[in-house]
């Protein structure tokens, strides 16, 4: 059976077979075709419960949903919609799960420029809260490991390494992180730039930089990449940075 | 000229009015037609009041004390104003006990009366007993100080608040279309009781907009939310229905910032009830000629004065919630301001 307004039902929604049997009659055919209720039957209260228990969580109470932080947010005035903090914040309160889940392709693109949380009138620490929701969807297997975080832990395994980033190690080690196949040399063991499975968008964005440096500066990018620097004396400001992440339970996660 | 006050309604603004009068030692006459001072918060046992979360006793009992202590006051309980003749500052006054009296002045203090939520079909009170009214909450508190489905006895594990019951509706007609001013604040209130007695107890509010207005928006907004956990969801509940194979009912509303339709199990539904002019505010505007808002009938001050308790009759002064929803700190207040108005209107020395 055809479905008038089309754009109006989820595709989720919609259940189509082949052949229906309900209640021993045979309705397949015609009758074959159900489009499930948009209704809201329960909240699943335990989500908000999972949220509070982290420190970062806390502040969800606060919100009461005015929008500053959604108004504020650059992902939502210039990227997409579906990305609202706002939103985010009811949406857990309230254990809407599959609304939630709606979103989880977005939900991890918080640039952390944290103007939601100097601004809300409530005190909500937003983009921490946003990051406890997070947690708790992906202990609730709803959202994958998202790939901004695949990035902070490539940026801090170096820091700690070296005590600095180094751009192109870092560059190149991202897109490797993301899957794609990275040629490298075979002595030093250092990725060759534009070889191998990069795509093009990727290619376009790191070739703008490059033309536009000077040379003195390229040489040194590429001398860094080859022999890593490391800051100084950073063997012992490590070992004090080894405790302290220890002590606040960093290797755990 | 008259010397005295008549002071009609025995409630919250009528006690303060004739304290005051009493106080400076004016003979004064209240007329209440029930058998007992204090207006709906005593009468209907009360558990808390807004803003100051003391008890009707604690809050009226000391007006109660000082009126019927004051030898100038003659309280008349029982006793309706049947009607009156003449102009300020001789009005002549017959009551139902068959007395008559010359006054000088005349306070107004008659009150409201609840809403009656039968006349909201879809939110099933009558039907389902598990839909109560705010009203009865608090008297669940008061007099049996424990939380429980009137149709098991056991504790609810939710509670909703269906705020504006009897308020801001045109469904109703002309006369509910204001806001009961209190029914926000209240809810916060009840909802923080609940969660402080009952911390596994989640409670809801559905709301449109949440009017805590002025100084009320911490204690009984922001506390609420930020330190009990009461919960807000933005949209009016349209139909309260009954699932026979959980006992549970359900409450159908559109929650308006997900912009999806739900039916929501809960096990206590408590309504925010609206007020209304009482039985006895409109007739005594009947009988003293007084101005009423076309629309609620509830009593409207003069229109050229900036006091709200100057009505529209020289020498009749309109105090409390005949003249709209108010909390019981602005009726105290305007009933001592009516009285001492009224005082003033008869040309009383205050002796030293």
């Amino acid at each position: 059976m055809a479905i008038h307004e089309r754009s109006l039902v989820d595709p989720e929604r919609i259940l189509r077979k082949e052949r229906l049997v309900i209640d021993g009659i045979d309705v397949s055919g015609d009758w074959n075709l159900i489009i499930l209720p948009r209704v809201i039957e329960d909240y699943d209260l335990s989500f908000l419960d999972e949220v509070l228990e982290q420190p970062e969580g806390k502040t969800i109470l606060q919100c009461y949903q005015c929008s500053y932080c959604t108004a504020s947010c650059p992902v939502h005035n210039y990227w997409d919609e579906r990305y609202n903090p706002r939103h985010f914040i009811h949406l857990a309160r309230l254990g809407l799960i599959d609304e939630l889940q709606k979103r989880a392709d977005v939900m991890w693109r918080c640039v952390s420029c944290h103007k939601c949380t100097h601004r809300c009138p409530k005190g909500v620490l937003v983009e921490e809260v946003l990051k406890a929701i997070l947690r708790v969807m992906a202990k609730r297997g709803i959202i994958e490991e998202y790939p901004s975080k695949k990035f902070d832990k490539f940026f801090l395994e170096s820091v700690y390494e070296y005590g600095r980033i180094e751009d192109g190690e870092l560059l190149f080690g991202w897109i490797e992180k993301q899957g794609y196949q990275v040629v490298k040399d075979p002595v030093l063991k250092k990725p060759i730039p534009f070889m191998g499975g990069v795509p093009e968008w990727l290619k376009q964005l790191a070739i703008k930089p490059i033309k536009n440096m000077n040379i003195g500066f390229l040489i040194l990018n590429a001398k860094h990449m080859l022999f890593h620097p490391r800051t100084k004396n950073w063997n012992r400001f490590k070992q004090v940075l080894r405790k302290v992440m220890e002590e606040e339970g960093v290797f755990a996660h | 000229m008259a010397k005295s006050v008549l002071v009609v309604g025995g409630g919250p603004a009528g006690l303060a009015a004739a304290r005051t009068l009493g106080k400076l030692g004016i003979p004064t006459i209240l007329v209440e037609k029930e058998q007992k001072l204090g207006g709906r918060p005593i009468l209907e046992d009360y558990h808390t009041l807004i803003p100051r979360k003391m008890t009707p006793q604690q809050v009226i009992g000391p007006f109660i004390e000082e009126v019927q202590n004051n030898p100038n006051v003659d309280v008349k309980l029982g006793v309706e104003l049947e009607a009156c003749e003449g102009e300020a500052p001789n009005f002549k006054v017959k009551l139902s006990n068959g007395e008559e009296h010359e006054v000088g002045a005349i306070v107004v203090a008659t009150g409201f009366q609840h809403f009656d939520a039968k006349r909201k079909g879809e939110l099933g009170y009558g039907i389902y007993p598990d839909v109560i009214t705010n009203l009865e909450l608090e008297q669940m508190f008061s007099r049996e100080g424990k939380l429980y489905r009137p149709s098991n006895g056991q504790l609810p594990k939710r509670v909703a608040f269906v705020f504006c019951v009897g308020s801001r509706d045109r469904q109703l007609g002309v006369t509910n279309v204001h806001c009961c001013r209190y029914g926000c604040a209240l809810s916060g209130l009840q909802g923080t009781e609940i969660r402080e007695k009952y911390p596994d107890v989640d409670v809801f509010c559905y709301y449109m907009d949440v009017r805590t207005y002025g100084t009320w928006e911490y204690p009984f907004y922001w506390a609420p939310q930020e330190k009990y956990g009461v919960r807000y969801v933005r949209g009016r509940i349209a139909e309260i229905t009954y699932n026979p194979q959980d006992g549970r009912l359900r409450v159908k509303h559109e929650d308006t910032i997900v912009q999806r339709p739900a039916e929501v199990p809960m096990d206590l539904v408590v309504l925010v009830l609206g007020m209304e002019p009482s039985e006895g505010t409109k007739k005594v505007a009947k009988i003293l000629g007084l101005a009423q808002d076309p629309d609620s009938q509830f009593l409207v001050p003069a229109e050229d004065s900036g006091s709200n308790i100057i009505s529209n009759k020289p020498g009749v002064f309109i105090a409390g919630a005949c003249k709209g929803p108010i909390d019981i700190e602005s009726s105290l207040a305007e009933g001592e301001a009516a009285g001492a108005e009224a005082a003033t209107f008869i040309g009383a020395k205050v002796s030293a």
